[in-house]
């Protein structure tokens, strides 16, 4: 049987609005990976959350407009964990003049409000498996 | 008053010829109409069937005086004043707030010389959730969202300028422990000014469902502790400031998270249930406070039924103060509110299309006789609004009040059967749904189990699977979606200096201020928090000493301690 992909979730920072993550989080499942919802979290929680889950994704969801800051900090502080394969996603409200610096920072991709769940859970699968098949 | 001397049913329609409508109406179906559609083919965004057609049948019993009666008498269906829109107009309030007080005293005077009538101030997120800029979990959010507020200094100059005499303030704290801590510099800053307390008009949100769960974050006090701070800021008021109003039981934001419109209006009343039963036991008189209490509702796409909620809700609220409470104030009765038109109806294709759902929602604010009008902003799916979006909302707003003449008389839609048929049953599940959250304990029980989170949970994700099975349309996303067409959409930066000003501002007050002082009023305060006793007086002492929104909050988070929000 095929392994289950893991996914970590998280609203970062001070930001309060949960729907969306809360949303995606039970789409995802639907969809046959496993996620933990960590409700709020700062990077350094989220990072630890994720080595203890050995999570394949990190997903992060923002309104708040602190994405810049605390986004690549998640990317960051994975990389200094030796957990620099983690693919990190991005989603909520964030201006697409922003994408470039996230993309940049090793955000792999920002989905905005209006995503279909699909498309989400496609690009995790492809992504995952690319890396399983790069091993 | 008329409608207390109407106990006797006033009968609109004769029977015998309800008798012939019925019969008619059957023919009709059979010979005219024709088709077999299931009885339940349609039905309101909230689940209330709705029927092809609508007769007097199906308001048989309404009666116009116990049911209807008139505006400004109860049970206030048709509005709360006698003259509605003719004697005041809905006040134009649309949210401003960003950057640093200085910035956002700027937009004030921008939106006040365009025809605003009052303010409305939203705050950043470390502010709203209790933290000073400077402190390493506000990184990133300083200014962004909201205007940052750290202490008295700050919200003296957020008001510099602007007559608060004259224009009244929203203050959108969101949770209590801010709110208690806001409203005290505010009334501080309107001393130092020499206003007298009684002139100043305004509202600030003050509701713990905001802080334990509507808004997720990090480090929330308990439900009992946030709910006691709610208490105190309105008992306050209700004894220093006749005009404020201290708490806008916030539907909104409810509704926003994921709930129907009867969950919207029923959740914020049994908070205003709750309210008023610990204020009586605390030794006030319903009509000491309950004047005061207002309300705030999101208004979605589903027009008729939007309408029905805003005349609903006055009725039950008017039951609940006469039933329930006893309530012998006439203004006890009324419920205010304002109302925001839905963000999250707003779509980030095609957002030029959110003009025309936002006016479509304000329009159904106006019919359903709301005291303040918030028209969101068409570029809400990427940003704060800009300037030149902000000026839209306000002129939809005008064209409301000025062009359309739906302002001219009194609840326009009154009488229509299906309205009525509507309005009678959203007043029903209303009523339905207070009675589960008591039997579950009460509104501060169904926070606690994470009952409350659960329902809300639950219908977002139900809407998120009806929006991506195509089952919710939503024009240009998946009804004709636009198909990779873009607009180009200028999306409003905040500042990026502001945290930067924002906390060199702090060190110099740190500096400058008594800082013995600040120590010993917060010491004051921190013995309070484990008495029955309120704390208003405490944290006003403290905001005069200039100590700070995040020394204040330390203390509650100390003493109260924190609390788990559920993770559903």
């Amino acid at each position: 049987m095929e392994r289950k992909i893991k996914v970590v979730m998280a609203k970062l920072g001070l930001d309060i609005h949960w729907r969306g993550a809360l949303v995606v989080s039970r789409m995802l499942r639907d969809k046959g990976m496993e996620v933990v919802f960590l409700g709020n979290q700062f990077p350094e929680q989220i990072v630890n959350a994720a080595i203890q889950e050995g999570a394949d994704v990190v997903g992060l969801s923002t309104l708040g407009g602190n994405h810049l800051t605390l986004g690549p900090k998640v990317v960051q502080q994975l990389k200094e964990a030796g957990m620099d394969d983690v693919l990190v996603l991005m989603g909520g409200v964030i201006p697409e003049e922003d994408f470039p610096a996230l993309k940049a920072a090793g955000i792999a991709e920002i989905f905005g409000p209006e995503t279909k769940i699909d498309s989400i859970a496609d690009f995790i699968r492809k992504k995952v498996s690319l890396k399983e098949a790069l091993g | 008053m008329a409608a207390n001397n109407a106990k006797q049913h006033t009968k609109l329609f004769d029977s015998e010829a309800l008798k012939q409508v019925e019969a008619e109406k059957k023919r009709w179906l059979e010979q005219t109409v024709k088709n077999n559609e299931a009885e339940d083919a349609y039905s309101s965004d909230s689940g209330i069937p709705v029927k092809l057609l609508y007769t007097p049948e199906d308001i048989k019993d309404f009666d116009y005086m116990n049911d209807l009666g008139f505006s400004g008498e109860a049970p206030y269906v048709r509005g709360v004043y006698p003259n509605m829109y003719r004697g005041r107009l809905f006040t134009v309030r649309q949210i401003a707030g960003y950057g640093t007080p200085e910035d956002t005293n700027e937009r004030f005077k921008f939106l006040l010389n365009n025809g605003a009538t009052g303010t409305s101030v939203v705050l950043d997120l470390p502010t709203i959730r209790g933290y000073d800029s400077d402190d390493p979990e506000a990184e990133g959010h300083v200014g962004a969202a909201g205007v940052a507020i750290d202490s008295l200094e700050d919200v003296e100059a957020l008001y510099d300028g602007i007559p608060i005499d004259q224009v009244s303030s929203n203050i959108v704290t969101h949770l209590p422990s801010t709110t208690v801590v806001i409203l005290s510099m505010f009334v501080a800053m309107a001393e130092k000014r020499g206003i007298p307390l009684e002139k100043l008009s305004g509202t600030n949100q003050n509701d713990f469902l905001m802080e334990t769960t509507v808004g997720s974050s990090l480090e929330v006090l308990p439900p009992k502790a946030s709910f006691r701070l709610q208490c105190d800021a309105i008992e306050y008021a209700s004894k220093n400031l006749p005009r404020w109003n201290p708490v806008s039981y916030n539907g909104y934001n409810l509704r926003e998270a994921g709930t129907t419109a009867v969950q919207e209006v029923a959740v914020a009343l049994a908070n205003a249930i709750a309210t008023s039963e610990e204020l009586i036991r605390r030794g006030n008189k319903i009509d000491d406070f309950a004047r005061r209490l207002s309300f705030f509702w999101n208004l979605f796409n589903d027009f008729f039924e939007e309408i029905a909620k805003c005349r609903a809700s006055r009725l039950v609220y008017h039951e609940i103060m006469s039933e329930r409470f006893n309530a012998q104030h006439p203004k006890s009765h009324l419920m205010r509110f304002h109302v925001q038109t839905a963000g999250i109806t707003l779509t980030k294709v095609e957002p030029l299309n959110n003009i025309a759902r936002s006016a479509i929602q304000g329009l159904a604010a106006v019919l359903g006789g709301a005291q303040s009008l918030h028209i969101d902003s068409y570029d809400e799916a990427y940003s704060a609004p800009t300037e030149e979006a902000a000026l839209i909302s306000i002129r939809t707003q005008q064209i409301l009040q000025v062009e359309t003449n739906v302002t001219n008389t009194v609840d326009p839609l009154a009488g229509s059967y299906f309205v009525e048929n509507m309005t009678k049953e959203m007043a029903d599940r209303i009523r339905a749904y207070i009675a589960l959250i008591e039997s579950k304990g009460g509104l501060v029980a169904c926070v606690e189990s994470g009952w409350l989170h659960r329902e809300i949970a639950d219908f977002a994700y139900q809407t998120q699977q009806e929006i991506e099975s195509g089952q919710r349309k939503i024009v240009g996303l998946n009804y004709f979606p636009a198909g990779g067409k873009k607009t180009e959409v200028n999306v409003f930066r905040y500042p990026e200096d502001a945290e930067r000003r924002q906390t060199e501002k702090l060190k110099k007050l740190r500096e400058r201020r008594d800082n013995a002082k600040v120590e010993e009023t917060l010491k004051a305060l921190r013995v309070r928090c484990h008495e029955d006793t309120n704390l208003m007086p405490y944290i006003k002492a403290a905001v005069e000493a200039y100590a700070t929104l995040g020394e204040i909050e330390e203390v509650f988070r100390e003493e109260f301690g924190l609390w788990q929000f559920p993770l559903v």
